[in-house]
């Protein structure tokens, strides 16, 4: 039944028969939306959960929000992808990753909250779904192409291809519309089951981490096309329509206006986040997923790396600098390169660190220890990137080694601890690349990650990193101080908002029962707020906005209105955080299954035995932090983690979850005040419920 | 160039329902084959448009925008089906964007919004007085109550992708009345009104005039990018070709 934001339909794909079911998306709308059903329907469909990533046993799940394809600001475009991983070390992880663009708002067009995959085909095959029909369509045609390629061949496919009206059915009452069908895709590396395989979706969006293209590769599937014309129900449709004028007066930048620098938050100003050594100086026009408040991408007069921001611009920056002192069209082409061939970027940057420094030790290149027709003495060279690339994408050579990710390629090479001790194997947790946000200086980016399953990519707390350091190196004063920023976020951050101290950084503080409270938190909010209601993390949450007088962001009053809004309930900030918990335990409760002990629960020993000393951005990492009892803002570099200090932070951790400190494990007593007797039950018989 | 209305007739309304059928049900069901004979004839355009056709009042208002200002988000198009249908569906919008992700700018959007014609052929193709001006703004616009479903006025409109649409929904011709007629939206609309798409659009690539732009095969696409713009890196040429680097360089700055 549809109903405000739903549109009351799963797809349910048995990809094995080639046949298709319905679930009706009320059986699961407890759980929000997005990552909350998505985790449900995990549960409930996949029968063994320790299987491979690879397994056919698998289920793949793709769901959408209430808020997709509504004019919720910055929470239309975001589709949440989970499963069991194939990155994940040195268990593929029961897995999450997301993207923007459009493919959400089609999905519901077409009558859809979601698509389950299940099974595998026999042969290549894509998914063709045009409101209710789908089709199992011949991928022959299409494999080995790259994912810019295979979009263009299955538009070509469409009639009146043309900017133009087209119809998507038989009559003209059956709908019609003028958008382009929106296209999820691997490349060459997801076909090759490659562990740096991605879905891509139009120019620049990618489920990147988790290794999802690979899951897609074991399946025979290259591709999910949708387009839809139906609409999408709202609650209070002019109560929309105020809420997202009034975020867009009181809390966006101005219409096509520079302001104050900050991080990814939602005041900050709707230029593309480039991190090019030497950006892109052509004329260019701003790009946005679906109902962005104000986009972070752009597309080029030359059309190379369109829609590529952030990380992916910044991938082999290092390299392009090292071989000519300064950057070149080299990083155009890598980025460029990693869309087409699906290839998660963050992987491969640290991989292409740990490959140079293996040559520089002597122990990597032509006709030594780890023997490779790479040629490394043209590494930041085009040529370099598009090999490297090219041979993890098709397995060749040492790309049969590195497709199934660096940590595995170190291990096979029998140098998994040794380089891990010396530091130049920069995956510190769960066999996931560093972000650049170390776990040493930014501890609850390293917390929440090792607590995980994978690199959180969660930008809550590290926008204030970023604020503080555009205003550095633009020499401005920050618009607010430290003790106010502390004072602002912490007020946010219900229920534990009577807690001033959880935003401090100092090292004194790092292990205490407070910064378990921060992490406990992000865990919360984001497992509901941003990837199950699906507000993008790149505008959420949003604490200090420098475009209001207070400088207080919409974080806490934003989120609930637009859902509201849509849905017609009224959840409150809290009840999004307190279903967040719900949804987490459950995603702890798979990984327990899979195997997860607290004493699993570790970082790479370079972590704790070598002081960091370098940022992203130089010789300083500012984060909020005491000294001498006020909040100032501190450089977090120079420190390592404390093993002990860690164990002690982690007792908080559970203690604060209700999980049981000794194993991890949740009590019966907290899984049933979660509504969640049938988890309890399942550890039970698994013999992995926690101690009460 | 393109195609504006293909419609197929291969699934007809069942002959049992005719007798129970509105005049517009028959029409939309008979198909747009069906409309096109029937409607190329007489009898309807003999009694509902006759020769003695007056001076049409300019439109109170027009909508400009410039695409190369356009980030794509649709959010636009979203609040159009919004404020008049009440639901999200980019289909029902009156204002489309349409992109291609892998062009190159700024040939990788295109904005159709009806220009609000001073000679509008949508108005004059209509056989019923549906599409029609309104009196107290001069907005063309639809009284949903007489249309028929003949599709005339989206086969009529110049512009590459019709400004007038089919809401194949609710069985009528509609297109952009400028706000004039939006049950889910709590600010008057219309001209001298809030128009929702102006309202809500990110970078400010939507504006409204009462002036009459000067009507070009560009339509009502100008240029509203300002130094503004140009400090987030974007062109502010008219052609979009010159970045603010290379303007700066140009300039001797």
């Amino acid at each position: 039944m549809a109903t405000g934001g739903y549109v009351g339909k799963i797809l349910r794909v048995d990809l094995t028969a080639r046949e298709t079911s319905v679930i009706e998306t009320e059986k699961y709308t407890e759980w929000g939306g997005g990552h909350g059903i998505g985790s449900a329907l995990f549960w409930d469909l996949c029968k063994d959960k320790t299987v491979s990533g690879r397994d056919s046993g698998n289920v793949l799940t793709f769901m959408t929000s209430p808020l997709s394809g509504t004019m919720a600001p910055s929470a239309s475009g975001r589709v949440e992808v989970q499963g069991i991983g194939t990155a994940g070390y040195p268990v593929n992880w029961f897995t999450r990753s997301n993207f923007g663009g459009r493919f959400g708002g089609q999905l519901k067009q077409a009558g859809w909250d979601g698509i389950v995959l299940e099974g595998k085909a026999d042969a290549p095959i894509w998914l063709d779904i045009i409101n209710g029909k789908v089709e199992f369509r011949d991928a022959a045609d299409l494999w080995g192409k790259d994912t810019q390629e295979t979009q263009q061949l299955i538009w070509e496919l469409k009639e009146n291809e043309e900017h133009g009206w087209t119809e998507i059915g038989k009559t003209r009452d059956s709908g019609r519309t003028t958008q382009k069908p929106a296209i999820i895709t691997i490349g060459p590396a997801g076909e090759n089951q490659s562990s740096l395989g991605c879905l891509v979706h139009d120019a620049g969006n990618a489920a990147g981490q988790g290794g999802f293209g690979a899951v897609f590769g074991s399946k025979n599937l290259k591709a999910i096309s949708v387009v839809g014309t139906g609409s999408i129900a709202i609650a209070d449709p002019a109560g929309l329509l105020n809420a997202r004028i009034w975020a867009k007066e009181e809390y966006a930048a101005a219409p096509g206006q520079k302001v104050e620098p900050n991080g990814p938050t939602f005041g900050v100003d709707p230029a593309p986040v480039f991190l090019y050594a030497k950006n892109p100086d052509g004329p260019m026009g701003p790009q946005a997923c679906q109902g962005c408040i104000n986009g972070c991408r752009a597309r080029f007069d030359t059309g190379i790396a369109n829609e590529s921001s952030c990380q992916e611009t910044s991938m082999y920056k290092a390299f392009d600098t090292l071989a000519h002192g300064e950057g070149t069209d080299a990083s155009y082409i890598a980025t460029d390169l990693v869309q087409k061939m699906g290839v998660n970027s963050y992987e491969l940057m640290q991989g292409i660190g740990y490959l140079y420094a293996l040559s520089k030790m002597g122990v990597l290149g032509k006709g030594l220890e780890i023997d490779t027709d790479l040629d490394m003495s043209r590494v930041g060279e085009a040529d370099f990137a598009i090999d490297l690339i090219t041979k993890i994408s098709n397995r060749e050579g040492i790309g049969e080694d590195l497709a199934d990710g660096f940590v595995r390629a170190a291990e096979k090479w029998g140098r998994l601890e040794q380089d891990y001790a010396i530091g130049i194997l920069d995956f510190p947790y769960w066999g996931y690349a560093n972000h650049g946000y170390d776990p040493r200086a930014e501890t609850e980016w390293g917390y929440s990650s090792i607590m995980g399953d994978r690199d959180m990519n969660e930008h809550g707390f590290n926008a204030n990193f970023w604020s503080v350091i555009k205003h550095m190196m633009a020499g401005l004063e920050m618009p607010v101080s430290a003790e106010e920023y502390a004072k602002i976020t912490t007020a946010k951050m219900v229920p534990y908002d009577d807690d001033p101290n959880m935003v401090d950084y100092s090292t004194e503080n790092i292990y205490s029962e407070s910064f378990a409270k921060l992490v406990v938190w992000q865990r919360h909010y984001t497992r509901f707020w941003k990837q199950s209601a699906l507000y993008c993390d790149f505008r959420y949450p949003d604490f200090t906005n420098y475009n209001r007088e207070d400088n207080v962001g919409i974080t806490g009053d934003g989120e609930p209105k637009f859902w509201n809004a849509v849905t017609g309930q009224d959840l409150t900030f809290l009840d999004g955080i307190e279903l967040g918990r719900r949804i987490w335990t459950l995603d702890n409760a798979i990984w327990i299954l899979q195997g997860r002990h607290r004493d699993m629960v570790q970082f790479a020993s370079y972590i704790y035995d070598i002081p960091l000393e370098n940022s992203l951005v130089g010789p300083y990492y500012p984060m909020a932090g005491k000294v001498d009892g006020q909040y100032a803002y501190i450089n977090v570099l120079g420190r390592s983690i404390d093993r002990d200090g860690f164990e002690e932070w982690k007792t908080h951790f559970y203690n604060l979850e209700g999980w049981d400190p000794a194993s991890g494990w949740p009590t019966r007593e907290t899984l049933e005040s979660l509504n969640l007797a049938f988890v309890a039950d399942a550890l039970t018989e698994a013999e992995k419920l926690g101690g009460e | 160039m393109v195609d504006k209305d293909n419609n197929s007739v291969e699934e007809l309304a069942p002959a049992e329902e005719k007798s129970t059928i509105s005049r517009r049900q028959f029409i939309t069901g008979m198909g747009g084959i069906g409309v096109g004979i029937v409607l190329g004839g007489t009898l309807f355009k003999g009694f509902l448009l006759p020769d003695e056709v007056i001076a049409i009042p300019a439109s109170g208002g027009y909508l400009l925008v410039d695409s190369k200002k356009c980030q794509g988000c649709n959010t636009c198009m979203m609040a159009c089906s919004l404020t008049h249908h009440g639901v999200e569906n980019l289909s029902l919008s009156r204002i489309q964007i349409v992109q291609d992700p892998f062009a190159c700018f700024p040939d990788d959007k295109m904005i159709t919004q009806c220009r609000q014609c001073a000679d509008p052929k949508c108005v004059s193709a209509c056989p019923t007085g549906a599409m029609h001006v309104d009196d107290e703004t001069g907005v063309r616009t639809v009284d949903t109550a007489k249309c028929i479903g003949c599709q005339e006025c989206v086969n009529a409109c110049e512009l590459n992708l019709s400004g007038a649409g089919w809401n194949f929904e609710e069985k009528h011709a509609q297109k952009c009345d400028l706000c004039l007629d939006t049950p889910f939206m709590d600010a008057d609309g219309g001209p001298g009104g809030q128009q929702a798409c102006v309202a809500v659009c990110p970078t400010g690539a939507i504006s409204f005039t009462t002036e009459i732009p000067v009507q070009t095969d560009a339509g009502y696409e100008v240029n509203l990018r300002d130094e503004g713009w140009a400090a987030l890196g974007y062109p502010i040429d008219d052609e979009g070709k010159v970045s603010p680097a290379a303007a700066a360089a140009a300039s001797g700055h």
